[in-house]
């Protein structure tokens, strides 16, 4: 951006404020959300949560590299753990905070568990492999009647009570889900940038070299794995928590595919990225309603062109937070 | 007892053909391109729908349909759904060439949900009742109790794939789809049109996939628009049991594979003492696929990659 | 300390490619390997490094077999290699290439570095202190945050080369660093290379050029279909007759060459005793 030589000083500081201030519209709308009606803010916890579950995925496909197709398994790991341990269902009624780390770790193991038998597969081994994890366990859960539910699912799910306060309405999620979504975005940004998130990188450009300057990659990729598979149970446990009903319905191959497009759309190996494609694939078939039932249709087509044309997506990886940062606030 | 067994036999046979089939069109594409055709499950669901489809325009009910009616299907169907694998070769594979393995996947990833939804929307999401094409008598041997629908999608099956050795093995464009196959730098370097090869790879795979779709239809009498996942799952299953880019090796796969499942689903209720129910069924080509990856990712009768070419950069 | 091959046999199928090759390598010197394309000079340091398993025989470093050991763990033994062609981490920067070699092995760490923002600080600015030190070395400091792939070529081999220093390694295997450089770069290797010997480190470089392994080694070891054929120093190698013949062929090829030359000059074409045109061999 070529800058005028004015009085520098006083040009700099009004070409802060021009890029500021977008910026600081973006915070007051966030911040006013709430008071918008209903159907506003219960739009905004579906894009939170879809954003949570993209930061989640994006650790394996953008940062390790790694097409994870069964992702929803772990979402569905987190949300049933809540919904069999604060509902009628065994009649065991545990805190919502007590359950939040629990439903994470939970999903971490099944990732683990996961991770061990297929990371040394290929790559498109390993997806078809996710891929038939993330049907078994949906399988799995419609079968297993006396435990889940079956195709039923799990009802009545308590109401989360945080500090003593009930969490009811959207608005409350609302708080709840931009706050962990911030908290779980800056953590992500700091594992990137982390020595573990250079291994990452360099596994996702040369395995092999990799290797041979002693990444033990097995090891590495499950790190991966594993956390994001705790992000996507986290997101689960607050799933069931706010619609207070779960089924295999809403575990779907399906749902894997809209996440990876989330991402790939979005663009991979980018927080910024993964918060567009949400916006985008939730917000825009919201808007366009006359034409929502072409969504699938359409994103499936989106997502093969950008492939074809544009495989960095929408806000390619070079983009990042922190260049976003250094452009607001450098000169 | 033999009636039991006969009916095992016949059951397996059947499915292990449709899946047979099906595995041929993964592993052609995975011989020519080490590409994994995910849209292939798609292309298998749209053989159904094209079918009953042309079907049901031309003649107007489904049921009654002649045999010329059907035969010319079969043929329109194969042709069709060949041709619409050449374009996304064309389209969605070869601009990637080049690019990481993620990509192809992606796209085909994008493909097939495209296709899925938008026989979805056109034709709705609920199964539909898919007439047999085959005459639906049943026959009693030996206590066995077969349909001729069965036997004809063996016989079918079979003769479609003694065709396809024979194309392969004998006729100058399956020497040239072999040698492809093979190694497709040294049969460009030896002026060997390899684009051609592979839209012809591209056409007979996905083209025999349809078939499959019109066989599965038949036995199971229903499609639906979501029947591509879990029956391409199993036949990439069978793909890679038999050994990935062998044909024979699909073949063996098939039946291998049908054989796992039918025994899988009588024998699971007796093991689990009535725990686990046919529910499973599907768990079980998964447990197949995971246990075959790891410890013989080569299947039975694949080709053994050296230690050589497996020290690659770039792992997807 | 002491680096290895005892009696190493390397198969591929039915074909042999390495045939019972025993050689010792000690700390302080710069060994070169050579012999002809397909002597099995990059499958021994293919099998040294692990990315190739050994068929027969071992591999020790101070006694300790390498041969069953993983990629990683070798690398995590103190074993560093380049590679023929070079694979650096294209898209990151000079300074990740190292610095991801540097501590990579390591990742237990990584909690600290994300859950304390001052821990992370510290650590960071230890590594990248490291790092610069070894770019500085090779006079590539002033590249640190560009992407590995915008170097120049002979600047990259350099930084393969750092790479593979970064962690301190006990053996230091080079293949073909002196590949696709002038000869002012190659100069410029030779000097870094010989700076680079330490009591402590076995230096093993995989050369075609002649004049850089006769000029660099302190021993040679010359390969042959696979076999050990002699090993010594450069003076010895050199005046060796097997060696000779086999980079340049017996005295009877040299005869025969002869006559071929002769013959052509003269216009003449050799029959045989059927009366067929005899094509030279």
């Amino acid at each position: 951006m070529a800058s005028v030589s004015l009085a520098p000083g006083r040009a700099r500081a009004g070409l802060r404020l021009m890029r500021l201030l977008p910026v600081a519209v973006v915070l007051v709308l966030i911040a006013l959300l709430p008071q918008a009606g209903l159907y506003y803010v219960r739009l905004a916890d579906d894009v939170l949560i879809y954003i949570l579950l993209g930061m989640g995925l994006n650790l394996v496909i953008g940062y390790a590299g790694l097409l994870d197709l069964g992702f929803v398994a772990f979402y569905a790991v987190g949300a049933y753990t809540y919904a069999l341990l604060a509902s009628p269902q065994f009649g065991i009624h545990w805190p919502f905070l007590v359950i939040l780390p629990i439903g994470a770790a939970l999903a971490a193991c099944f990732g683990i568990l996961l991770g061990i038998p297929v990371l040394p597969l290929r790559g498109d081994y390993l997806a078809i492999v996710t891929l038939g994890f993330g049907e078994i366990i949906r399988i799995l859960l419609n079968n297993m009647n006396s435990v889940t539910g079956g195709p039923q699912g799990v009802m009545m799910i308590d109401t989360p009570k945080i500090a003593g306060l009930a969490l009811v309405s959207p608005r409350g999620f609302y708080w709840l889900l931009l706050g962990l979504c911030v908290v779980i975005g800056v953590l992500v940004l700091r594992l990137e940038r982390s020595i573990l998130g250079k291994a990452w990188a360099a596994i996702r450009e040369d395995q092999d070299a990799a290797r041979g300057i002693g990444i033990d990659t097995v090891r590495v990729k499950l790190a991966a794995f594993a956390i994001s598979a705790a992000i996507g149970g986290l997101a689960g446990v607050i799933f069931a928590s706010f619609q207070r009903y779960v089924s295999p319905e809403s575990f779907t191959f399906n749902e894997s595919i809209l996440i990876v497009l989330i991402i790939v759309i979005g663009g991979v190996g980018n927080i910024l990225g993964v918060i567009t494609g949400a916006v985008a694939l939730i917000v825009l078939p919201e808007v366009l309603r006359g034409v929502a039932q072409y969504r699938m249709m359409a994103f499936g087509f989106t997502l093969a062109a950008l492939i074809v044309l544009r495989p960095q997506g929408l806000v390619p990886r070079s983009f990042g937070p922190a260049r976003l940062m250094r452009w607001l606030f450098a000169a | 007892m033999t009636g039991l067994l006969l009916q095992q036999l016949v059951n397996t046979a059947t499915i292990g053909a449709i899946y047979a089939l099906i595995a041929l069109g993964y592993t052609m594409v995975y011989g020519v391109l080490r590409l994994i055709n995910f849209v292939h499950s798609e292309l298998f669901m749209l053989g159904a729908y094209l079918c009953y489809g042309l079907l049901a325009v031309a003649l107007g009910d489904v049921g009654a349909a002649p045999t010329l009616a059907i035969t010319v299907a079969f043929f329109a169907v194969f042709a069709a759904v060949g041709m619409i694998g050449v374009t996304i070769e064309r389209v969605a594979y070869k601009p990637l060439r080049s690019a990481t393995r993620l990509a192809p996947m992606l796209s085909a990833l994008g493909l097939s949900l495209f296709f899925q939804s938008a026989v979805q929307i056109l034709a709705g999401p609920q199964p539909i009742r898919f007439p047999s094409i085959f005459p639906t008598t049943r026959v009693e041997v030996a206590g066995a109790v077969i349909t001729t629908t069965q036997l004809g999608i063996i016989a079918l099956a079979v003769l479609l794939m003694l065709l396809l050795a024979a194309f392969v093995a004998r006729t100058r464009l399956g020497v040239l789809v072999r040698a492809v196959s093979e190694s497709p730098r040294t049969s460009a370097l030896l002026g060997i049109d390899v684009d051609r090869a592979i839209s012809l790879i591209f056409f007979i795979g996905p083209g025999l996939g349809g078939l499959g779709g019109i066989l599965y239809g038949s036995y199971y009498g229903i499609m639906y628009p979501t029947m591509g996942t879990i029956v391409g799952l199993k036949a990439f299953t069978a793909a890679i049991l038999g050994g990935i880019g062998s044909i024979p090796g699909a073949m063996l796969g098939g039946f291998l594979l049908g054989l796992l499942e039918v025994a899988g689903t009588a024998l699971l209720p007796v093991l689990s003492g009535g725990l686990l129910g046919t529910d499973y069924r599907d768990i079980f080509a998964f447990i197949v696929l995971v246990v075959v990856l790891i410890f013989r990712p080569t299947g039975l009768l694949g080709e053994q990659i050296s230690e050589e070419t497996m020290v690659y950069k770039r792992d997807y | 300390m002491s680096f290895v091959f005892s009696h190493v046999t390397k198969r591929f199928g039915s074909v042999v490619a390495i045939d019972d090759v025993s050689m010792r390598f000690e700390p302080g010197l710069i060994y070169a390997m050579i012999g002809p394309n397909g002597a099995g000079k990059s499958t021994l340091v293919n099998m040294a490094a692990g990315s190739y398993s050994v068929t027969a025989g071992s591999i020790l470093l101070d006694d300790q077999p390498l041969q069953h050991l993983k990629k990683h763990q070798i690398a995590q033994a103190g074993v560093a290699r380049t590679y023929q062609n070079i694979r650096l981490f294209d898209q990151m920067t000079v300074l990740d290439n190292l610095e991801v070699a540097l501590a990579a092995a390591d990742l237990r760490h990584t909690w600290r570095e994300v859950l304390a923002p001052g821990y992370a600080r510290q650590a960071a600015t230890r590594r990248r202190q490291v790092c610069l030190q070894y770019l500085r070395e090779f006079d590539l400091d002033d590249a640190a945050d560009a992407h590995a792939e915008l170097l120049p070529y002979g600047r990259q081999r350099m930084l393969e080369i750092a790479r593979a220093l970064v962690a301190g390694p006990r053996v230091l295997l080079l293949d073909e660093p002196a590949a696709g450089l002038n000869s002012a770069e190659t100069e410029s290797l030779k000097h870094r290379l010989l700076r680079l010997r330490r009591p402590d480190r076995v230096m093993i470089v995989i050369e075609h050029d002649m004049e850089l392994v006769m000029s660099l080694s302190d021993r040679i070891y010359v390969l042959h279909h696979g076999a050990l054929l002699f090993g010594g120093t450069p003076h010895e190698v050199q005046a060796n007759r097997d060696v000779q013949e086999a980079y340049l062929g017996t005295d009877d090829d040299l005869d025969a060459i002869h006559e071929l030359a002769r013959n052509r000059r003269a216009g003449r074409r050799l029959r045989d005793e059927t009366g067929a045109v005899r094509h030279p061999a």
